[in-house]
């Protein structure tokens, strides 16, 4: 598979009046592949749209250069730029952005208008571009009857129709109602599989990012953190701040004391197997749904239910470990009830150090650009 | 505290009847959860309950106190009912800092000058917002904001309060906390509380009764959160809470089969009280739907998604597209399936209603 | 058990019916309405097509408005009128987009500074403009025409300001800020991702100017451009002060004339009638032929989220086009200015602006006696009181209409938009027909009274508009809460809503007050002897040929507009808080 969408070392520099220089994208270093669905994922202020404008154009870069099908596009040593609309891609933003003065038509037949194509095919391709996004019949209708599903639709339709090689999506269906979301995010799928375009999908939304990638990168405060595969992602985070965003997740303060493990404000032993070299105050990461939780005691941590909430698709359990509550979410058909004797296992957590003050800080600093 | 009763409550705007002949209790010191979809006259309720809108006929009363009642011709005023309201859009009052927001309700009931001040100080407090006290709103988040609304319903002991949507405009992550603070102020109070949502899974996670509206109305269930998931009233519960597959059965040689194509006997079973001469669908949630290799019922993998906490599939059975959920934990013990691969699977808990009149039961 | 037993019937306690203080209100706002806006109008109508026969008995007639139809210089009059409207318009508007997309779209310097300058034209009195402009560029002496006249030894005057092309140019100076506000605003709400699709679809930046972002101020640009033609075709000051010279009549300075020439009997102000209806068509006829043109297609306003939109580079025209609009602003605002500063200096009018022919003669002629000061007071005193009043009922329109919402609330809302579309000087009119005793004997002709009826009518449009405006920002659950909070109907209203819209009922004020104070077409059919307006004196002394003395005068006018400016500003700043 070629690298159709190569970043190197491409850095973005803000100056604000308030709080100086800002480096909302600090030596990102990214190719994407032929045909692949790529995920920028992270909070807000992670530097995801601003790398998704620099690729389409909107902005220009501090530092790197940008690579799109194998032809630079954006050089800052270079002094090269070229413009949005010489780059040939497709994107959907987050707000639809259709044109409510022009009917659906029209909306859709505008980048092929803009080319000079001539009527018929317009026509031709206007109509293959509404019936794979299930609009056909709504030509003469303006956007603003529409629900804000068939908007997003429009918008989809406008970017397949120039059949682009690359498609950026800018959080396009973080405006819509949680059914509709699904619901387009296998449209989109669908969409891909039949014109086979390369993806790069913006969002802050870690369910829908690893529903639709097949590789994403999850970014936080201007950094790459960690750049994988879903599974790998969410199985192997690198960092407290990527297990923490890739799904909910427990982390038990305990203290390593020789061979032994113990959970703050415990002194039972929590047995689980200490990695090398690892002693001291930790964080031993798991998520609550890879909790065991057993009437038996092999190997677990004695403690009891605090409290039990009936879920839709789980029964969750809350149970103290040390001075800790500990969430655990199992299937309905584990069953204990409130003031319980049980045994909780963590199977296979991950350690990492405690939490960095100076991190929180520089976060709570970026909320407020 | 006090219990709230309405009884046989019903309200009609212009020509349309929203509800109809409507009872319900709170009991006391609990958190009844009000769920319905929009449009179902959960707001109404409320809209009654605190005097903003004239029911045609029944009671209202809270505790040993009538607040309405039309055969007895009595309709206190909104502003004499002493129930504590927090809505959707937070209601704070922009003019006004956080602490003349929540000093506001004692002012109007002519509490003397040196207790206000002491009083909302402490109801600020319950909702950690004290050092904020002489911020405007504006300058708050909307979590923040909501906790003021919450700190000024508090603020004179009113018998009853209640929350019309107070989490539907936060954030996911946001909207967890505020129902976790909802529920410990609750518990240290001892307040009796009303909570309307139409989402159900933050009521479940909140309430110690619920009750279920329909769209016309009516009131389909009430009672604790393991009624309603594990007995569910009636088709509309069930479709109601949680994403759930319809597949159309039939009852052969007293078992029960599929009935979408392919033809199976499955393992479960046949509930007395179903009347199988009618077309029936099983209902069963997409979690308990479970791989078993052992199972003779067998299906194909269309498509699987990775979703961090569970993987979700489709797939065929017989002619039905049908969606299963699996969980981390049943993934690590028993494995994953590929696209493509067939599976054995079982059905857990199936519930059997009679088929809607058109073609149903398709997954949602 | 503790009940709250009442005797009353169910009906009279019920949370709808019960509110009396609704039902009041709704009735005040009716009967105020009535008399202030629905009765002048009435008025009109009823004189010019109703005579009153000997026998007491009114008569439907239409002769009078034949004859006014059928006269020649009213026909030229209405001509010059719709005329000078359109042209106004069409330039006022490619003008006003022209200068909102360069500051609100394109990389342009210093542009808070400019949108600032930008709204002077606004503020700026038309007709003291126009006196400038007459000074400076008259057929027959302008300064301007002289100077070029003597430096390039001409024979005529290079410029003719007093035609129609002359009034076309002032009054395009002063009222494209109407469109110019109007799509900055548009602009600033607008999505930029709009226009960034449109670059992704492959446009050029020039054709997504053309194809997306004008389209897309549509709305805008048509509001701002329907209120130049009203505006426009409603205006006496400036066709009055350049065109009156060359007999060039339009049909506001047209019915001035014919009541003035009448000395204010009857028959004139029915014959001024007449000709109002004859406005009143031309003005309704423009409305239906806007809505005509801008029908097609209709949508919303675009919603968006706020984020900073791209800039257009404008590269090497960058710094020519900011001269540009430097060059603009010195042209309409600086000019004008100057000159009037200069003139109201100069000794006698006519001598060559040097520094030995100024003196401070003028304005210790104009102070002499006290019409003057008289005038200043009579301008402050109907200014306030009318900005006053028109706060307090546009804000109680308002409430009724967005929040008791009766049955009737389109009749409301109706009736308080009318003058909106009916221009100043016919409803001069229909206040004098009204209020010279033919109602109850209330005869308030030759009162300052008078002139701050009229201005209610004229101006609640606009107090309305922006207290329905914050309203609309008053969701229902703040006054709800209140009432759960222990507050009765009238409490909740004193304690939230009404302090919520304060700032907005102070503009509201300031945006009557101060067109008011500079005001000279409602006025000037109005003013009795004792009961001249500042707009009025100035014209009147300019009428007289006293220019200089006009000219110092209208400094002392712009000295106190600018005051007062400030003072505004500084108060809409000092409540942004709130």
């Amino acid at each position: 598979m070629a690298d159709q969408i190569v970043l190197r070392n491409v850095t973005k520099i803000f100056t604000t009046k308030t709080l100086g220089d800002i480096t909302a994208v600090d030596n990102f270093n990214i190719s994407v592949h032929e045909g692949e669905c790529f995920s920028f994922l992270g909070p807000s202020g992670c530097g995801k749209s601003t790398t998704l404008r620099m690729i389409a154009g909107f902005e220009d870069l501090t530092a790197g250069e940008i690579e799109l099908c194998g032809k630079l596009v954006s050089s800052s040593s270079k002094k090269l730029y070229i413009p949005p609309e010489e780059r040939g891609l497709g994107m959907v933003f987050q707000a639809f952005a259709v044109w409510p003065h022009m009917t659906v038509f029209d909306n859709v037949a505008f980048p092929l208008a803009i080319k000079k194509v001539n009527k018929s095919e317009i026509k031709e391709r206007v109509a293959q571009a509404l019936k794979h996004t299930s609009l056909t019949g709504l030509e003469g209708v303006y956007p603003g009857e529409l629900s804000g599903g068939q908007q997003q639709r429009i918008a989809l339709a406008r970017a397949i129709v120039t059949n682009p090689k690359v498609m950026l999506l800018d959080e396009p269906l973080s405006n819509l109602d949680p059914k509709l979301r699904e619901t387009m995010r296998f449209e989109i799928k669908a969409l891909q599989k039949k014109f086979g375009f390369t993806i790069i999908f913006v969002t802050h939304d870690q369910s829908e990012a690893m529903a639709i990638s097949d590789r994403m990168m999850v970014c936080d405060m201007g950094k790459i953190m960690q750049i994988d595969t879903p599974e790998n992602l969410y199985n192997h985070p690198n960092s407290r701040f990527v297990h923490n965003f890739l799904g909910e997740s427990t982390f038990i303060n305990v203290e390593v004391k020789g061979d032994k493990v113990y959970p703050k404000g415990s002194n039972q032993e929590l047995k689980i197997s200490i990695p090398k070299g690892v002693k001291g105050k930790m964080v031993v990461a798991t998520r609550p749904n890879e909790i065991e939780l057993t009437t038996s005691s092999e190997d677990g941590f004695r403690t009891h239910i605090e409290k039990r909430i009936f879920l839709t698709d789980r029964t969750e359990y809350l149970v103290p470990v040390g001075d800790q509550m500990v969430k655990i979410q199992t299937p309905h058909r584990i069953r204990f009830n409130a003031q319980d004797e049980c045994y909780v296992k963590f199977i296979e957590p991950i350690w990492y150090p405690e939490d960095d003050e100076a991190a929180v800080a520089e976060r709570n600093k970026r909320q407020l650009i | 505290m006090a219990e709230v009763k309405f009884e046989n409550i019903t309200a009609t705007y212009g020509k349309k009847t929203v509800l109809k002949d409507f009872s319900l209790t709170v009991n006391s010191n609990e958190i009844l959860c009000l769920v319905g979809p929009s449009g179902c006259g959960k707001t109404t309720l409320v809209r009654c309950l605190l005097g903003l809108m004239k029911p045609d006929s029944g009671s209202i009363t809270v505790g040993d106190t009538v607040l309405f009642d039309a055969k007895k011709r009595i309709n206190v005023p909104a502003e004499k009912r002493n129930i504590g309201i927090v809505f959707q859009d937070y209601a704070v009052w922009p003019h006004m800092t956080v602490l003349e927001n929540v000093s506001y309700p004692l002012k109007k009931r002519r509490v003397p000058k040196e207790e206000i001040r002491e009083r909302a100080m402490r109801a600020l407090e319950l909702v950690h917002m004290e050092t904020y006290a002489n911020h405007l709103p504006m300058q708050l988040s909307g979590g923040q904001q909501q906790r003021v609304a919450i700190a000024r319903a508090l603020v004179v002991d009113s018998e009853i309060l209640v929350m019309d949507e107070p989490i539907t405009n936060l954030d996911a992550k946001l909207r967890e906390e505020m129902l976790l603070e909802i529920r410990m102020i609750q518990s240290r109070l001892k307040s009796t509380v009303l909570y309307i949502t139409h989402d159900q899974q933050s009521a479940l996670q909140l309430c110690d009764k619920m009750a279920i509206m329909e769209l016309d109305g009516s009131l389909c269930q009430y009672g604790n959160d393991e009624d309603i998931i594990l007995r569910p009233a009636n088709r509309f519960t069930f479709e109601f809470i949680g994403v759930s597959n319809m597949i159309p059965v039939v009852l052969k040689n007293k078992k029960i089969h599929l009935d979408c194509g392919i033809d199976a006997a499955l393992d479960v079973e046949v509930p007395a009280d179903v009347d199988f001469s009618v077309k029936t669908d099983m209902g069963v949630r997409m979690n308990d739907v479970v791989f078993d290799a052992k199972s003779p019922v067998k299906a194909k993998v269309v498509s699987k998604v990775f979703l961090g906490s569970e993987y979700n599939y489709f797939i065929k059975l017989g002619d039905k597209e049908i969606r299963v959920q699996q969980s981390m934990l049943d993934a690590k013990l028993s494995g994953v399936p590929d696209d493509g691969a067939e599976v054995g699977i079982r059905f857990v808990n199936p519930r059997f209603y009679p088929a809607k009149k058109e073609v149903s039961g398709e997954a949602v | 058990m503790k009940l709250f037993n009442k005797t009353d019937n169910l009906a009279a306690l019920d949370g709808r019916k019960r509110f009396s203080l609704d039902k009041a209100l709704t009735i005040t706002t009716f009967i105020l309405l009535i008399i202030i806006v629905v009765i002048p109008v009435f008025m009109i109508i009823f004189n010019t097509f109703f005579e009153k026969a000997t026998t007491g008995r009114w008569n439907f007639d239409l002769s009078l408005f034949k004859t006014q139809l059928s006269e020649e210089k009213n026909l030229s009059a209405m001509w010059n009128t719709v005329k000078i409207a359109v042209f106004t318009t069409i330039f006022g508007t490619i003008a006003g987009v022209f200068y909102a997309w360069l500051l609100g779209r394109s990389d342009i310097p210093a542009k808070g500074l400019m949108k600032a300058l930008f709204n002077i034209p606004y503020m700026f009195p038309p007709f003291l403009g126009a006196m400038a402009w007459d000074m400076l560029l008259n057929g027959r002496g302008g300064y301007f025409n002289k100077f070029l006249m003597t430096t390039f030894g001409l024979e005529t005057a290079p410029f003719n300001i007093n035609s129609i092309w002359g009034i076309v140019f002032v009054e395009v100076s002063y009222y494209f800020p109407f469109v110019f506000m109007q799509v900055v605003a548009a602009l600033e709400k607008m999505d930029p991702t709009l226009e960034e699709c449109a670059r992704i679809a492959g446009a050029k930046q020039s054709t997504v100017i053309w194809r997306i972002t004008l389209p897309l101020t549509k709305p805008a640009i048509s509001a701002g451009a329907l209120l130049i033609l009203t505006t426009s075709l409603a205006h006496f000051g400036v066709p009055s002060i350049i065109g009156y010279s060359q007999g060039i009549y339009t049909l506001p300075t047209r019915i001035y004339a014919v009541i003035y020439n009448a000395g204010g009997s009857f028959e004139g102000i029915r014959e001024g009638a007449a000709l109002s209806v004859l406005l009143v068509a031309v003005v309704s006829a423009a409305l239906i032929l806007q809505n005509k043109i801008l029908s097609s297609g209709s949508y919303d306003i675009i919603k968006g989220k706020s984020t900073r939109p791209t800039l257009i580079k404008l590269r090497g025209a960058k710094y020519p086009l900011l001269i540009f609009c430097i060059l603009t602003l010195v042209i309409i605002v600086v000019v004008p200015l100057v000159m009037i500063v200069l003139v109201s200096f100069l000794k006698a009018y006519g001598l060559p602006l040097k520094l030995e022919n100024f003196s401070f003669i003028q304005y210790q002629r104009v102070f002499k006696g006290n019409a003057t000061i008289q005038s200043i007071k009579n301008s402050l005193f109907a200014s306030i009181t009318a900005g006053v009043v028109c706060m307090l009922l546009g804000t109680l329109v308002a409430y009724v209409v967005q929040k008791i919402k009766p049955k009737n609330r389109g009749a409301l809302e109706f009736m308080s938009m009318l003058p909106y579309a009916i221009p100043g000087t016919v409803l001069s009119i229909g206040v004098i027909l009204a209020w010279q005793g033919s109602i109850l004997g209330i005869n308030l002709y030759n009162t300052i009274w008078i002139i701050i009826v009229a201005y209610l009518a004229r101006y609640l449009s606009f107090s309305m508009k922006t207290s329905s405006a914050a309203l609309l920002q008053v969701s229902s659950s703040l006054e709800e809460a209140a009432r759960a909070c222990g507050a009765s109907h009238t409490e909740s209203l004193a304690d939230i809503t009404l302090p919520l819209i304060r700032p907005a009922m102070v503009s509201g004020f300031f945006l009557i007050f101060l067109p008011a104070m500079r005001e000279v077409t409602t006025s000037i059919l109005l003013y009795g002897p004792k009961t001249r307006t500042l707009g009025v004196q100035i014209y009147g002394l300019r009428d007289a040929g006293m220019i200089p003395q006009a000219a110092a005068l209208a400094t002392v006018a712009i000295g106190i507009i600018i005051i007062l400016n400030t003072v505004v500003n500084y108060i809409v700043k000092d409540r942004k808080g709130v």
